[in-house]
C-alpha cells in the first residue's frame, strides 16, 4: 500500500504557484486573442466574398486537423527557420494557443451567426436600420446566445491544452511538475497534486457556464 | 399622385421567373389585397416594394424614392436602402421580433437606432402605440411571453413607429391560430379606417372584400385581375379566378 507524503512537496509550493500563474497566464490572454481572431474569422466567413472566406476556411481546418502538440513545436523549430526570426518558446506558444483557439471560435461564432433566423435579418432592413447595426444590435446578442455553452467548452479546452507548452520548455504548471518530479522522486504526490489544481481552477467555471446559459436563455 | 408606384416588375430565382412584369399603382390611402395560390409570386411582388427582393427589371417609385432595375443601374447601396424602408413598414408571416428585446424596445429600435430620435420621446411614442395596438400592460414583457396575435400586434406598432408612408402586410395573420386572427385583423381595419395606404397579401377572403379599395388575383408571375373588391371577388371575369375563389370557399 503507497503511502502518501504530500508533506515532501512543502518547498516546492513557490515552484507550483509559478507553474499555475503561468498556466492562467497563457490561458487568458491565448483565449482572448483567439477570440478576437474567431469573431472577425467568423464574420468573414458568413460575410465575405469567396476569395476571402476560401482561404479563411483554409486556415480553419489545418488548425483544427492538426494536433496541437505537432502545431507547438512547428511555430517553434520550423517557423523561425522559415520566417529568419528567432522565435522565444513563450512567442511561439503563444501564436500557436491563439491560432488553434481562433479557429475553434471562428466556427463558434460562425455557427451562432448562421444559426439566427434569417427573419431577424429581414426584421431590420424593414425598419430602415443598416447591416452593420443589424448586426451589432440584432444578430449578435442572439447568436452570443447560441453560443455560450460551445464557447465555455472551449475555453475550458483552451486551459487544459496550454498544458502542451511544458514540451517546449515554458514554465507552466505541467512543467514545473516534472522538475520538482525530477529532483523529489514523489511523482505521485506532484501529478496528483497537479491534476488536483486544474480540477480546482476549471470546475467552477463549469458551474458559472452552467449559470450564465441558465440566464441567458430566460427570455427565450 | 400616387403613394407608390411598381413598373413592369420581374423577378427571377434562378431559372425559375416569379414575377413576369407586374405593375401596381397605389394611391394615397388606399388598401391593396393581393390573393392568389400559393406560389403565384404574390409575396414576392410584396418583398419588391421594400427592395427586401431586388427585382431584375421594372421601376420602383415611393414617395421621393425612385429606382430603375436592369441592365445599366447598379444595385441600389445599402444606404439608399435602408431610406426607402424608413417609409415603407412591413409586417411579416412570422412576427420576426426581436427575441431579445423587450416588447417596448423592440417598438423603439427603429425611432432611436435609425431616426436617432432621444430615448424619452421614443418611449413615450412606443408607449402611445403599443396602446393603439391594445398592448399597453405588455410594453415591458418580452416577446416569448406573448401569444401569437399580440406578437403580431407589436410587430405593427414596431412598423408604425418610423411612421411610414406605406404599410406591407405579408400574409399577417396565416401563423396565428384561428381564434387570434380576429385581433390582428381589427388593428389592421382600424389602420385602414384612418387612411393609412396598405399593400396586403392575404387569404382572409371576407377581411379582403371588406377592407380594400381594390383586391389583385395575381396568378403564374402576373397580375392576373384588379378591380374593386365586387369586382375581383363577386364577379371574377377569367376561369382561373373564379377557380380560385370555388376552391377557396370549398377549403375554407
Amino acid at each position: 500500500m503507497y503511502v502518501w507524503e504530500f508533506a515532501a512537496l512543502k518547498p516546492y509550493w513557490g515552484l507550483i504557484w509559478q507553474g499555475l500563474l503561468v498556466t492562467l497566464f497563457y490561458t487568458v490572454t491565448t483565449v482572448v486573442a483567439g477570440l478576437l481572431i474567431g469573431l472577425v474569422v467568423g464574420i468573414l466567413r458568413t460575410t465575405a466574398p469567396r476569395w476571402v472566406s476560401v482561404p479563411l476556411r483554409l486556415y480553419i481546418e489545418i488548425f483544427r486537423c492538426t494536433p496541437l502538440l505537432v502545431q507547438l513545436v512547428w511555430m517553434y523549430y520550423a517557423l523561425p527557420v522559415l520566417i529568419g526570426v528567432d522565435m522565444s518558446p513563450a512567442m511561439a506558444c503563444f501564436i500557436a494557443l491563439s491560432l488553434y483557439a481562433g479557429s475553434f471560435y471562428a466556427e463558434i461564432f460562425r455557427g451562432g451567426i448562421e444559426a439566427v433566423d434569417v427573419g431577424q435579418w429581414e426584421a431590420g432592413r424593414a425598419i430602415g436600420m443598416r447591416r452593420g447595426k443589424i448586426f451589432r444590435r440584432i444578430v449578435l446578442p442572439q447568436a452570443t446566445q447560441v453560443m455560450i455553452p460551445s464557447f465555455i467548452n472551449q475555453t475550458i479546452m483552451q486551459l487544459k491544452n496550454t498544458s502542451l507548452v511544458s514540451v517546449v520548455a515554458v514554465g507552466d504548471l505541467l512543467y514545473q511538475g516534472s522538475v520538482i518530479t525530477a529532483t523529489s522522486y514523489k511523482p505521485l504526490e506532484v501529478y496528483t497534486t497537479i491534476a488536483l489544481l486544474y480540477f480546482v481552477v476549471l470546475f467552477p467555471l463549469t458551474l458559472v457556464a452552467d449559470r450564465l446559459e441558465l440566464r441567458m436563455g430566460a427570455h427565450r | 399622385m400616387s403613394a407608390l408606384t411598381a413598373d413592369n416588375i420581374h423577378k427571377a430565382f434562378g431559372d425559375h421567373e416569379v414575377l413576369k412584369g407586374v405593375s401596381l399603382s397605389v394611391e394615397r390611402g388606399e388598401v391593396v389585397t393581393l390573393i392568389g395560390a400559393s406560389g403565384s409570386g404574390k409575396s414576392t411582388f410584396l418583398r419588391c416594394l421594400n427592395l427586401l427582393e431586388m427585382p431584375q427589371q421594372g421601376e420602383l417609385a415611393i414617395g421621393m424614392h425612385r429606382f430603375t432595375f436592369g441592365n445599366g443601374p447598379r444595385t441600389p447601396k445599402d444606404a439608399q436602402l435602408a431610406q426607402l424602408r424608413e417609409n415603407v413598414g412591413m409586417v411579416f408571416q412570422h412576427f420576426n421580433l426581436f427575441p431579445h428585446m423587450s416588447v417596448l424596445a423592440n417598438v423603439t429600435e427603429g425611432p432611436v437606432q435609425v431616426k436617432g430620435m432621444a430615448r424619452a420621446e421614443a418611449d413615450a411614442l412606443g408607449r402611445d402605440l403599443l396602446a393603439k395596438v391594445g398592448l399597453a400592460d405588455k410594453a415591458d414583457a418580452f416577446p416569448s411571453r406573448l401569444s401569437g396575435g399580440q406578437k403580431q400586434r407589436v410587430a405593427i406598432a414596431r412598423a408604425l413607429a418610423m411612421k411610414p408612408e406605406v404599410m406591407l402586410f405579408d400574409e399577417p395573420t396565416s401563423a396565428l391560430d384561428p381564434e387570434l386572427v380576429g385581433e390582428v385583423l381589427s388593428v389592421i381595419r382600424s389602420l385602414a379606417a384612418e387612411g393609412m395606404t396598405m399593400v396586403l397579401v392575404t387569404h382572409e377572403m371576407a377581411f379582403a372584400a371588406d377592407v380594400s379599395t381594390r383586391v389583385g388575383f395575381m396568378n403564374d408571375g402576373i397580375m392576373a385581375e384588379i378591380g374593386t373588391p365586387d369586382e375581383t371577388i363577386r364577379q371574377p371575369r377569367s376561369e382561373r379566378l373564379k377557380a380560385f375563389l370555388a376552391r377557396f370557399h370549398e377549403t375554407h
